[in-house]
């Protein structure tokens, strides 16, 4: 019997989704298009040529990047150089002060609520704040050279690594922790023993990961007046002098290339 | 309680002992290196925080409302900004994720030269290519849209082509069994497996990318970015202030908003 | 000497954990608690070292009544109450030298254990506990190297290192095979007699119960039903104790392989 109610209702043949996710679905791509299109005439209305125009452009202008002039780059290695050094403190502090934070803002660790989510919202509202906003700030407040941008990553780099260890800590295996704390541990011995070589490993990962993010904010820190390579390059570009930008854009492609793959290797290493 | 025995210590071999050591002392010469060339005023840079401290931070508090308008209409560039670059790039790493993923083509050298494709463009920050956008059309938000959607996609290339690896082959294969052809295989066997991931990563790019686009007026790709540059040049803190509090609102809205239709999604 | 009087315990969520319990329990006494899943024998033994907390009634370890007990006296408690767990709380990515070491904690000052600066007297004790149940040969090797009944053993030497009073263990064979299980259960016998330690056994295996147990107390939804030396169960004690048949999955087995 349902056999023949079956072969009736085929006859029928029934849409392949039902009309309601069709209708839905349809709108919502309509919407994004729609969206998508109103965006590109928006940003293109300040354009004198139009797109066409542009992309003719295009061609003439890349000409002016050719070829890099690259015998200015042993002059701009010393500003380099600071780059990476600035990257490296500023990873280093912010590792540091990660960890009561991080702590402080694990759900199975700070059993405190209020605690948990105040320190929670503050790490929130770091990540929201780019990196290069941080850094005009700083340089108002510090004035220009390398420590304003030291002080900009330290906090950049901060909200996104004690956000990452707080999820490692709250991943953690809590069984041992509870045998130190029937043993009569402390707080502190109950972290050292029972926590923290269960995250030592992800800390570390997420210590070089951080890095590299902050290698790469690093190099363009400079645009803002806050040290390194970055300050060479917004010189050059204020001259118009195109080739030298190409080199150092050239030299940061590399630079950031290698560290990233000295990074990974050794995050492959550590886990 | 004077008779104890203590346990035999641990045996390490000369390789992994010479390890340790080589390791230690590779760290401690980065910190040296550090250390020795970092060239910071420290006294200059606290006198500065001194004297300026009270000229800065209360400021950003006093956030200058009267800006409203003029940081609402440079807010708004900014999604668009954000939302072309995003959508650009959202199509633009579909063809590369594939060209990187291992499982999609037999041929090894293609795979290699989609990664480095990728990751060389991933090697490029956002502003670098900003910079680069801003010579070739104009200083404008449309430089601004060209910057994201190439930055993207590098990141979305590389995260479609893992989505790509990690799809189920056996489906492909009873399509192939059929008698499918190569497109009605793409389109029926691997496309319902991966279209959710993509579009759950394009939203997450989209999520970045108004971080992103939010600094590119710095220099001169449109979008909110202008506004920081001149206020920070004006000393207008209070403006500052005001721009700081737009954006934290609008990438912790977009945030929200992102997540949620994600979780449906996946 | 433990002494239960009147202890309910109520959860957060209103489930009773514990409803008035009145036992004592004497120096040196080896008990095995059973009762099936949910009937109470995990809140029972984790009351004593206050891992939960009874929300009524009064718990006397050696005369004092623990539910005052808060920071540290709470932790002078613990260092005399050892616990050995299901799943063997063992640190995986620690060695098994460092594991047991922890055992010392709460004889040790916090600045020397995160330094690592142990009394020799203290290495010394964690080696021989080791020894003692003949897993000193593995002394350097990673925790999640080893099998399920190693790692129970490495955990009994942890307690042993703390010199307790007492020794609490909470389902320590349920993830174990038998010819280990009972292995384990040789162990803690062997320990409740030579260094005369109370030893409180959770148990859902009446083979196992009969064996070791000096005394069997058996739970059922929070309540004492049963309390009485071992030459006074038999088969049909537990069928009132679980309110049901005895079933194969009951016993343990393999009590001749040991």
């Amino acid at each position: 019997m349902t056999n023949q109610t079956n072969s009736t209702s085929s006859q029928m043949t029934p849409p392949l989704y039902p009309a309601k996710t069709k209708a839905q679905v349809t709108l919502i791509f309509f919407i994004v298009i729609g969206f998508y299109l109103f965006s590109m005439i928006w940003t293109q209305r300040q354009m004198v040529g139009g797109f066409a125009d542009a992309l003719g452009n295009m061609g003439v202008v890349i000409n002016k990047f050719f070829p890099p002039n690259l015998s200015v780059i042993p002059a701009v290695w010393d500003p380099m150089a600071q780059t990476i050094q600035m990257a490296i403190i500023a990873t280093t502090v912010a590792a540091i002060l990660t960890v009561p934070l991080a702590l402080l803002s694990a759900q199975n660790i700070a059993t405190f609520k209020p605690i948990y989510i105040m320190t929670r919202t503050f790490l929130n509202i770091l990540r929201t704040i780019p990196d290069l906003v941080l850094a005009v700030v700083f340089v108002g407040l510090f004035g220009i050279g390398l420590f304003p941008g030291i002080i900009a990553l330290i906090i950049f780099s901060l909200g996104i690594l004690a956000k990452l260890i707080s999820e490692t800590i709250e991943s953690v295996d809590m069984n041992p922790l509870e045998a130190m704390r029937a043993s009569g541990g402390n707080v502190f011995q109950v972290i050292y023993y029972g926590l923290v070589p269960q995250v030592l490993p992800q800390f570390a990962s997420f210590v070089l990961y951080v890095f590299e993010i902050n290698i790469r904010a690093s190099v363009v820190l400079g645009l803002v007046g806050a040290g390194g390579i970055g300050l060479v390059l917004d010189q050059q570009l204020g001259f118009y002098n195109y080739p030298n930008v190409m080199a150092i854009i050239i030299l940061i492609f590399i630079v950031v290339l290698i560290i990233e793959y000295i990074s990974n290797k050794l995050r492959e290493a550590l886990i | 309680m004077a008779t104890y025995s203590l346990p035999p210590k641990p045996k390490r071999s000369l390789f992994k002992k010479t390890k340790r050591i080589m390791i230690f002392l590779a760290i401690v010469a980065v910190y040296v290196w550090t250390f020795l060339g970092i060239d910071v005023d420290w006294a200059r840079a606290a006198e500065r925080a001194v004297n300026n401290f009270h000229r800065v931070i209360p400021k950003l508090f006093h956030p200058d409302w009267e800006a409203t308008g003029e940081v609402a209409g440079k807010m708004f560039e900014t999604i668009t900004i954000a939302f072309a670059g995003s959508f650009m790039a959202a199509i633009l790493a579909i063809p590369l994720g594939f060209l990187a993923a291992q499982n999609m083509s037999r041929s090894r050298l293609l795979t290699a030269s989609g990664k480095w494709i990728l990751s060389a463009i991933r090697a490029f920050p956002d502003i670098i290519l900003a910079i680069l956008f801003v010579v070739a059309v104009g200083p404008n938000a449309f430089a601004g849209v060209l910057a994201i959607a190439i930055g993207s996609t590098g990141m979305l290339g590389k995260l479609y082509s893992e989505v790509v690896e990690s799809i189920d082959m056996r489906v492909v294969e009873a399509m192939e069994a059929n008698g499918a052809n190569k497109v009605q295989m793409l389109f029926y066997g691997v496309m319902p497996q991966i279209i959710p991931e993509f579009l759950s990563y394009a939203i997450y790019r989209f999520e970045i990318d108004i971080r992103a686009s939010s600094i590119l007026g710095i220099v001169g790709a449109g979008g909110i970015g202008t506004m920081i540059i001149f206020a920070a040049n004006n000393r207008n803190w209070n403006e500052m202030g005001l721009i700081l509090l737009a954006i934290i609102i609008v990438v912790t809205v977009i945030d929200s908003i992102s997540a949620r239709i994600r979780r449906k999604i996946v | 000497m433990i002494e239960f009087k009147d202890v309910s315990l109520v959860y957060p969520n209103g489930t009773e954990g514990l409803k008035n319990i009145n036992v004592t329990i004497n120096d040196g006494e080896f008990v095995v608690i059973v009762g099936l899943s949910g009937a109470g024998k995990s809140t029972f033994i984790r009351s004593v070292n206050r891992l939960v907390t009874p929300t009524s009634g009064f718990l006397l370890i050696d005369d004092e009544d623990i539910l005052k007990y808060r920071g540290s006296d709470l932790r002078k408690l613990r260092t005399k109450i050892g616990m050995i767990f299901q799943s063997y709380n063992l640190v995986n990515r620690s060695n098994v030298l460092k594991n047991v070491i922890a055992g010392r904690l709460g004889h040790t000052g916090t600045l020397r254990s995160i330094l690592n600066l142990y009394k020799k007297e203290d290495i010394g004790l964690a080696y021989e506990s080791l020894q003692r149940v003949n897993i000193d040969d593995k002394i350097h090797s990673r925790a999640d190297e080893l099998s399920g009944g190693q790692q129970q053993r490495v955990s009994i030497a942890r307690v042993l290192t703390q010199k307790p009073n007492y020794i609490l263990a909470d389902e320590p064979v349920a993830s174990l095979d038998p010819p280990t299980s009972h292995q384990v259960m040789t162990y803690l016998k062997k320990i409740n007699k030579e260094d005369n330690i109370t030893t409180i056994v959770n148990l859902h295996f009446i083979d196992m119960a009969m064996e070791y147990a000096d005394r069997i107390i058996g739970m059922r939804a929070g309540e004492v039903v049963f309390d009485g030396p071992v030459s006074e169960v038999s088969e049909k004690t537990f069928e009132e104790i679980y309110g049901r048949t005895i079933r194969e999955d009951d016993l343990r087995g393999g009590a001749q392989e040991s």
